[in-house]
């Protein structure tokens, strides 16, 4: 018993169990699937054969058939599109509300709650709302916009294909915006106030004070916000199906859409498998990009 | 009732229980939630059959592919099912149905050739029958005649051509006050294959033949109705119940769609609304509509196959209630004594009989998929009809192995 205690409670060997926790639901949960649907995309698989073994490896035919399919370019430069505007403005429009608030007026706290209850609602309720809003016909922005006379014609956001995909960006920066204040004014908060008290003694105006305190401060938040941001822009899958399922004719389709149909829709689940690899490793790169820039944070 | 007072019923129930009849048990997967269609079937037929007991699960419409190939793989499959009708080829092409023939021409309740042939196309693959449709439905033509009226239009003579279906929306047009001619639903989706394929049809081609100078002229229309502000632009990205439902509000003069409108159109539309069969492409012009609904399947290894056959046939024979009951148009001819909707009911049996099925083909969703791409690019101007129509005959082909 003596030596039980000493070694799982106190010694080495707990140590290991912990390890051996967190390291095993990490392969049964997160590294299985992932290898798995890396075989997958290696595989001929259709609606009958994934439950079973019977899949013939083919190579790379997948892969070929993927990137050489005439849609590949357009949708990948829709996701580039989708995620670097949705990054940019839910980072803008989060960074300049995190300073709003911090001005302390009266409710702030109270208001700034508030905004969580955007970032709270499931994707397909969002996508719902928007769906009403941008309606071409008897949406309430053209509604609104028609009235202040500045647009005449209605303007179709969600079936007009040069709009589409500028459609689903402002609603996923909608959805974006809460989560990166928060997370930006927590760190706006940990910036100790004599700082800029030393500063402002100093002579430095608001816009240098911002950019030579606030902003290097913000470092580790900035980055973490921008790469949780890619990654939660590239799983954004709830708003495509909510409001324009891709169209018209593919002009909002994006990557993580496309695997679904090709595997669910058109049953070609290693083709879908293949497109959903290039996606793993465009955020494996991006999370490589967030540890390197945050690793001397965990020095200080 | 406390825990140990219910344990208490529960042993009492199970004790008291014949013990003479082990009553068989077969599994129903449907798209119906309780209450609806197959969850009184069930009741209705376990009253009658007190050998038999159906379990009855819910799945979601645009699950059921997906769960019953799962399902079938791992060998928990129902026993009697719902599939949509387009979807009947690939689970047969799969041998994972069981082929009625053998049982229906021996039965005396189902009778092949009284059903309708779309939804008997819809359930034969290779010489077999998959399945037997529970009801069917398909589209037709509805018009606002006060709109006809006031626009200068018989509303005793909707159109009956391509031809005065294109001048009439046009007529019923009002930009300013925001009503279109027409709505339809041009959806990348389902929907878009079910509500153009008719209209390729009627010129002579089918699903396997698409690049035709009817599908160039019938989509050429469709880009025309768009493109003039005839419908609207959200045509594109809308399916047919939201289409539906700003002819409802007033915003379209003329709508095609089917027969599950009605209850929501007879309390939506406040005004005098009727129903016409599709117009054809010329007078004279063979008709063609589309065909929705789906049928009941037998899986192929089911451990019951009599008792679901006698299940199936039961639902077969309640084929006069399904119009008033549950909103589907009967699979084969029935008389009916006080049909709901008496005039629109008239106009989709009629339809009915040229209610023509999708496929089939064990690829229907690649197939179905080529076609909506066909449409798409084409009303969104990125190709023309021809060039659209040539490529989705290219991949159609390339899917049927031609």
């Amino acid at each position: 018993m003596l030596r039980f205690n000493r070694v799982f409670r106190d010694g080495g060997g707990f140590d290991s169990v912990l390890v051996i926790l967190a390291l095993g639901y990490l392969v049964a949960f997160s590294a299985f699937p992932l290898i798995y649907n890396l075989v997958i995309s290696f595989q001929s698989v259709d609606l009958f054969t994934i439950a079973t073994f019977k899949r013939p490896f083919v190579g790379l035919q997948n892969y070929r058939d993927i990137v050489g399919d005439p849609l590949f370019r357009t949708i990948v430069w829709h996701t580039v599109k989708f995620v670097l505007l949705s990054v940019l403005g839910q980072l803008l429009i989060g960074l300049a509300l995190a300073l709003f608030f911090r001005l302390d007026f009266p409710g702030a706290s109270w208001l700034r709650g508030l905004f969580l209850a955007g970032w709270i609602m499931p994707g397909l309720v969002v996508g719902a709302l928007w769906g009403w809003i941008l309606a071409g016909d008897f949406g309430v922005l053209n509604w609104a916009l028609q009235s202040l006379g500045i647009i005449k014609q209605h303007i179709f956001w969600l079936s007009d294909p040069s709009i589409s995909i500028y459609s689903v960006i402002i609603a996923n920066i909608w959805l974006g915006i809460p989560f990166n204040m928060i997370l930006l004014s927590v760190g706006l908060a940990a910036i100790p106030a004599d700082i800029y008290e030393a500063a402002e003694l100093d002579g430095a105006t608001r816009i240098q004070r911002f950019f030579t305190i606030t902003l290097p401060m913000m470092r580790a938040q900035l980055g973490a916000v921008i790469s949780l941001g890619i990654i939660f822009t590239l799983q954004q899958f709830d708003l495509f199906a909510a409001l324009t399922q891709g169209g018209p004719s593919n002009a909002s389709n994006v990557l993580q859409y496309w695997s679904w149909d090709l595997a669910f829709r058109q049953y070609r689940i290693g083709h879908g498998s293949v497109v959903s690899v290039f996606m793993i490793l465009l955020v494996v790169f991006v999370a490589a990009v967030y540890v390197r820039s945050t690793r001397h944070e965990h020095v200080v | 009732m406390n825990i140990a007072k219910t344990l208490g019923v529960l042993a009492i129930a199970s004790v008291s229980a014949p013990a003479w009849a082990d009553p068989v048990t077969i599994n129903l997967w449907t798209i119906d939630r309780p209450g609806e269609y197959h969850y009184k079937m069930a009741e209705e037929f376990m009253a009658k059959n007190p050998d038999v007991k159906v379990n009855v699960r819910s799945v979601q419409f645009t699950d059921m592919v997906n769960e019953l190939a799962k399902a079938m793989a791992t060998g928990e499959a129902p026993d009697v099912t719902y599939i949509d009708n387009p979807d009947v080829a690939l689970f047969a092409s799969h041998n994972l149905l069981l082929d009625m023939k053998p049982m229906i021409d021996k039965s005396s309740v189902i009778k092949l050739d009284q059903i309708f042939p779309g939804p008997l196309a819809s359930v034969t693959y290779n010489g077999g029958i998959y399945g037997i449709p529970r009801g069917a439905n398909t589209i037709a033509l509805y018009y606002n005649a006060d709109m006809f009226k006031a626009a200068g239009l018989d509303p005793a003579k909707p159109p009956k051509t391509w031809d005065e279906l294109y001048a009439d929306a046009k007529k019923l047009t009002q930009p300013d006050k925001g009503v279109y001619g027409l709505a339809f639903s041009a959806a990348a989706s389902e929907e878009g294959t079910f509500q153009f394929l008719p209209w390729l049809q009627m010129t002579g081609g089918n699903y396997d033949n698409v690049n035709t100078p009817g599908g160039v002229k019938a989509l050429n229309l469709w880009k025309k109705f768009i493109d003039e502000g005839i419908a609207s632009k959200d045509t594109l990205i809308r399916g047919q119940w939201d289409s539906t439902g700003t002819f409802n509000a007033g915003s379209a003069a003329m709508d095609i769609s089917g027969p599950w409108e009605l209850p929501r159109m007879s309390k939506d539309a406040k005004f005098d609304f009727r129903v016409a069969l599709l117009p054809v492409p010329e007078d004279g012009a063979p008709r063609a509509s589309a065909l929705g609904e789906g049928d009941n399947v037998i899986v192929a290894n089911s451990k019951h196959p009599a008792e679901a056959f006698r299940f199936v046939e039961y639902m077969y024979q309640q084929m006069p209630r399904v119009w008033n009951e549950f909103g589907y148009m009967p699979a084969y001819p029935v008389t009916i004594d006080k049909p709901n909707y008496p005039e629109a009911f008239a106009v989709f049996n009629e339809s009915m009989k040229f209610a023509r099925n999708r496929g089939p083909s064990p690829d229907w969703a690649k197939i179905s998929k080529a076609i909506q791409t066909a449409i798409q690019t084409t009303l969104t101007g990125q190709s023309s009809a021809d060039d659209a129509l040539a490529t989705a005959q290219t991949s159609i082909n390339g899917v049927l192995g031609k």
